[in-house]
């Protein structure tokens, strides 16, 4: 017993050593960052000097300065969605499969797949697309509006009653601020300083409640680009400095939407919760009233999908989604007991919408990839069609492109490469694989394998590698799996380390595709070209960025500029194509699937309004109208232990079943 | 061959009989899988093509234009074979038994799936989510499995024993230092650091280089055990007489430790290590379970325990194979294990028994 504790002491004093020795290491190599997190700073006199030292940007007017010639608009017409119906209450259960990595809204890993619930689905904004009529807007925090093509600008009231969920009122302030905060190089978030420093040219305050915001050139889809704008609170980010990144990791940014997080609901690795705010501004609010029912959202870290699929068909689980034909046809067939007995309901929603941009995405700065005809030969040697056919059995179609689903920019006849193993093998030939080795797999001269690591965060979705990875064989290629948790997946990529990534950017419902962010060069280099044009021997990969595939080439950058400054739909669209064409030429893209629909499963106690969802919703739950109605959650749940039957509903919604449309 | 004694242990294993037939099934399994090419295999045992004879199972790829196929990639031998039945001249294909490889998305539907045990299609036991058939799987994975834990047994008993007779036999500043280091050092969890390890290193290896490099971190962190027993062993050993007689005669360390003590401590390294044998099977099975193992698509047990336990209720053939195989394969050793203990404990004809 004594020699146990001695030991016990000896080796505890030997950890104690390496921590005191890595801690010194830790304390003199970066003191900058190591401030003390508990000082607390204020920038309010900083961001008054920067504003006076961008005078042209930062405009401080009065009321009277307005333009007479305004025509206001307020949204006010269009029809509203959820139902009048529905039970305010409740707890709604569901799962994510890794916990978020922090709480912040930009800068390192903010990008994840936790990002919709704090942000893009929950907060507001000026004013949103309404999700039945793409070109039309419904108010969030204004009351009106007044697009004007003429001065470039938008002129924004703004709803005096809106609030931060901290309480403090909404006010131009923060919209000023917004612009502060996301031009700051403090939060690292190079896409955030650019879009912020190139896209609008003014903001002007005429009083706290009143704003307007210019953009360079007027563009096809003004009204989007002006009224998407959201305020961010000046009050919270007064200590914004260089520690920005640890300092705000697992703060809440005070929201203007309906959910917030509140410290005691963050159980690290286990479960994050979402709540109500209390006595939310919007709460009585036409296009927002009948939404966001529920009280409280609770997460639920389950790693392994069959689980998530278990803790759902126990009930632990409200919803869960069944796109996976696996899921859909077999785990929860229509005969599956809760669907038979009616517990579950199964519902398919045709909808339209671009389409996640599922597909390999090749890193063509590494060596070999770097040869345009090992990528094309990649192309040709990915084979789809037979993923498509036999595992998603045929639920699926072949995606396009990256810009998929946009309407008339997306190309009208550019079709992706088929799988065809002669000419995957005529191009990897002329990039000198042209022998096999005694496995079937491709060797250059120099006895170089033609092999390269596939990695993906997608666990549920590793089969469909392991079945490019047989077909790839045939033509010479290997391809190694590399199976990530989603968000070290991300990690790797965002950090530019991977070969080919098989991922997806889920894409906001937008007018035209986005190119800068993926394919322009400073995405991809710091400094990619010499001033003469010419490539820069010593550029360095940019992370930290969306051009997953580190395409850069003078010519697309030229077309993506004039993409962007264009304000001629006409000229966009042509564009668009040509861009489609060049990247097609380009090749660092496989296209992978994609589907016109999504397929949801729910208990009984959940309901939605009448038509479910609605033309342009992505994901049965990104417009929060469903609600939980607790007398249904007690019948069902008495009925399932005394075997009460009650009418299934399988029900198929293809009201917007896209027709022409891709 | 064997000294009397060795002789004596090995005699009275042999009429331990559960132990004994255990261990010739394990042998003949082991035989069974090194040789499973040949039973199990989507390449063909013999084609007999224009009168010349092939057997393609062990030899480097045979292109589809071999056999006047029009591809360049490896030949289809169950569909070769088919043409040549049809075609009804002298040629003919002999396939093995299972003719799919572990590998191999082979549907007998439509659709990639999970289909039942069928003789009809010779899928014996069934197939996976992407119609791999298990049988493949399983005995190619079994194989991992069986020569992965030889090989970590084998890595860890030449660390732990060298390290640990040396501190036994040295003793003093030696002993004390190791000894500090494997507390710490055994003090890290060792499933955790594995996974946090191996997931560091680039994907960019090929799976024979992933197994080595899997192997290499395991038995990096888990040959601190064995220490402890030769430690005391040796420590117990050094004390004797014949330890003693032979330094006087003027024999090396090495030579004592290795030709003198470590023969009288056998029977412990043996009677170990058939629980290092089940432990290293374990531990891979798990880390391919969590996914954090051999990278997809290399079969293992892992996987399809992972598999069966996901699609328990819509394929339950898969957990029910995968589970007794390992169930099968565990008992086998922790029945020669017992019958080893027996065969070699000392105290059998002592008054403590």
């Amino acid at each position: 017993m004594l020699k146990g504790i001695s030991k016990l002491n000896y080796s505890n004093s030997f950890f104690l050593l390496l921590i005191l020795l890595l801690g010194a290491c830790n304390n003199t190599e970066d003191t900058e960052k190591n401030r003390d997190p508990t000082e607390t700073t204020d920038n309010t006199e900083q961001v008054k000097a920067y504003y006076s030292a961008n005078s042209t940007f930062f405009s401080f007017k009065h009321l009277a300065d307005l333009p007479d010639d305004l025509v206001w608009e307020d949204g006010s017409k269009l029809p509203e969605f959820g139902s009048p119906k529905a039970i305010k209450g409740g707890t709604q259960y569901s799962s994510l499969q890794d916990f978020p990595r922090t709480l912040r809204h930009v800068g390192p890993d903010s990008n994840g797949s936790f990002r919709r619930w704090i942000l893009d689905d929950v907060s507001m904004s000026v004013a949103q697309t309404h999700p039945n009529h793409s070109d039309q807007f419904y108010p969030g925090l204004a009351t009106r509006w007044a697009v004007s093509p003429a001065h470039k600008t938008t002129y924004i009231k703004l709803n005096p009653l809106a609030r931060w969920s901290d309480g403090k009122k909404v006010t131009a302030d923060d919209y000023l601020f917004s612009f502060f905060f996301y031009r700051s190089t403090d939060i690292t978030a190079p896409w955030y300083n650019n879009w912020y420093s190139t896209m609008y040219t003014n903001i002007t305050k005429y009083d706290d409640y009143t704003i307007s915001i210019s953009i360079p050139n007027v563009k096809p889809d003004m009204h989007a680009r002006t009224l998407s704008l959201s305020p961010t609170p000046q009050h919270f980010y007064k200590e914004l400095s260089s520690d920005f990144v640890e300092r705000y990791q697992w703060r809440f940014v005070p929201t203007t939407g309906a959910y917030k997080i509140k410290t005691s609901d963050i159980k690290k690795g286990r479960s994050i919760t979402l709540s109500k705010v209390d006595n939310w501004w919007a709460e009585d609010l036409k296009f927002w009233r009948y939404r966001f029912n529920a009280d409280r959202i609770q997460f639920n870290i389950i790693r392994d999908n069959a689980k998530v699929f278990e803790s759902f068909q126990r009930g632990d689980i409200d919803q869960f989604g069944l796109n996976l034909a696996e899921y859909w046809y077999d785990k929860l067939a229509d005969d599956h007991d809760s669907v038979a007995k009616g517990y579950i309901h199964k519902t398919t929603f045709y909808n339209q919408h671009p389409r996640p941009t599922y597909g390999l995405w090749i890193n063509s700065s590494k060596p070999v990839l770097n040869q345009k005809n090992v990528r094309i030969g990649i192309n040709h040697a990915a084979n789809w069609a037979l993923v498509i056919d036999k595992y998603f059995r045929s639920d699926y179609e072949r995606l396009r492109s990256t810009a998929d689903g946009y309407g008339a920019f997306t190309h009208p006849t550019l079709t992706p490469r088929k799988f065809n193993i002669d000419l995957a093998l005529k191009h990897f030939a002329l990039a000198g694989f042209s022998t096999r080795n005694e496995d079937g797999i491709l060797i250059n001269s120099e006895q170089q394998k033609l092999a390269f690591t596939v990695t993906t965060g997608y666990e549920a979705l590793k089969d469909v590698l392991t079945i490019l990875k047989q077909e790839a064989a045939k033509a010479g290629l290997e391809l190694r799996i590399e199976v990530l948790d989603s968000t070290a997946a991300w990690k790797k990529a965002q950090e530019k380390k991977h070969d080919i990534l098989f991922s997806a950017f889920g894409v906001g419902l937008e007018m035209y595709p986005r190119y800068w962010e993926t394919y322009h060069s400073v995405n991809a280099y710091d400094q990619a070209f010499l001033t003469d044009g010419s490539t820069n021997p010593e550029r360095k990969v940019r992370t930290q960025s969306n051009n997953l595939e580190l395409v850069a080439d003078p010519q697309i950058d030229i077309m993506i500029d004039q993409y962007r400054a264009s304000s001629d739909k006409q000229k966009m669209v042509s564009l668009a194509h040509k861009l489609d064409e060049a990247l097609f030429d380009y090749a660092s893209f496989s296209p992978g699937f994609k589907q016109s629909y999504f397929r949801t499963g729910y208990w009984r106690w959940i309901k939605y309004p009448e038509g479910f969802s609605q033309k342009h919703g992505s994901a049965s739950t990104q417009l929060f109208t469903y609600w939980i109605d607790p007398t249904i959650k007690k019948q069902t749940l008495d009925a399932r232990k005394s075997g009460i039957k009650f009418k299934p509903e399988i029900k198929v919604f293809d009201q917007y079943r896209p027709k022409n449309y891709d | 061959m064997f000294n009397p004694q060795t002789q004596k242990k090995i005699n009275r294993f042999r009429q331990i009989k559960l132990g004994y037939g255990s261990l010739i099934v394990l042998i003949t399994l082991l035989l069974v899988s090194l040789l499973a090419e040949l039973f199990v295999n989507n390449r063909a045992l013999i084609v007999k093509y224009d009168g010349a004879y092939f057997l393609p199972t062990y030899t480097a790829f045979h292109p589809g234009t071999d056999f006047g196929l029009g591809y360049s990639y490896e030949t289809n031998y169950r569909e070769l074979k088919l043409q040549f039945s049809q075609q009804q001249n002298d040629n003919w294909v002999l396939m093995p038994l299972v003719p799919f490889s572990p590998n191999e998305n082979h549907a007998s539907g439509d659709q990639f799936k999970t289909t039942a045990p069928s003789f009809e299609h010779q899928h014996y036991l069934g197939t996976d989510t992407t119609s791999r058939d298990i049988l493949a799987r399983l005995l190619y994975g079994t194989r991992i499995a069986l020569f992965f834990s030889l090989g970590f047994t084998l890595c860890v008993y030449i660390i732990g024993v060298s390290i640990g007779c040396m501190m036994g036999y040295f003793g003093g500043v030696f002993d004390l230092i190791f000894q500090r280091l494997i507390e710490v050092w055994s003090n890290i969890p060792f499933l955790y650091m594995v996974i946090i390890v191996f997931s560091a290193i680039p994907g960019s290896f090929d799976t024979t280089g992933r197994i080595c490099l899997l192997l290499l971190v395991m038995v990096l962190f888990s040959w601190t055990s064995m220490t402890y027993f030769m430690r005391t062993e040796t420590y117990k050993q050094k004390s004797r007489d014949y330890v003693a007689a032979a330094r006087i005669l003027g024999a090396s360390h090495s030579r004592i430790i290795f030709h003198h003590i470590l023969p009288n401590i056998l029977s412990t390294l043996i009677t170990l290590m058939p629980f290092t044998i089940v432990g290293a099977i374990t531990a891979i099975t798990a880390l391919d379970f969590l996914g954090f193992g051999l990278p997809p698509p290399t079969p293992s047990l892992g996987e399809l325990l992972k598999q069966g336990t996901a699609n328990l209720r819509t394929a339950p053939w898969i957990i029910i194979a995968a589970f007794s195989t390992l169930i099968i394969l565990l008992t086998l050793i922790t029945f020669i294990g017992e019958a080893l203990r027996e065969a070699f404990d000392p105290k059998k004809f002592t008054a403590y028994r």
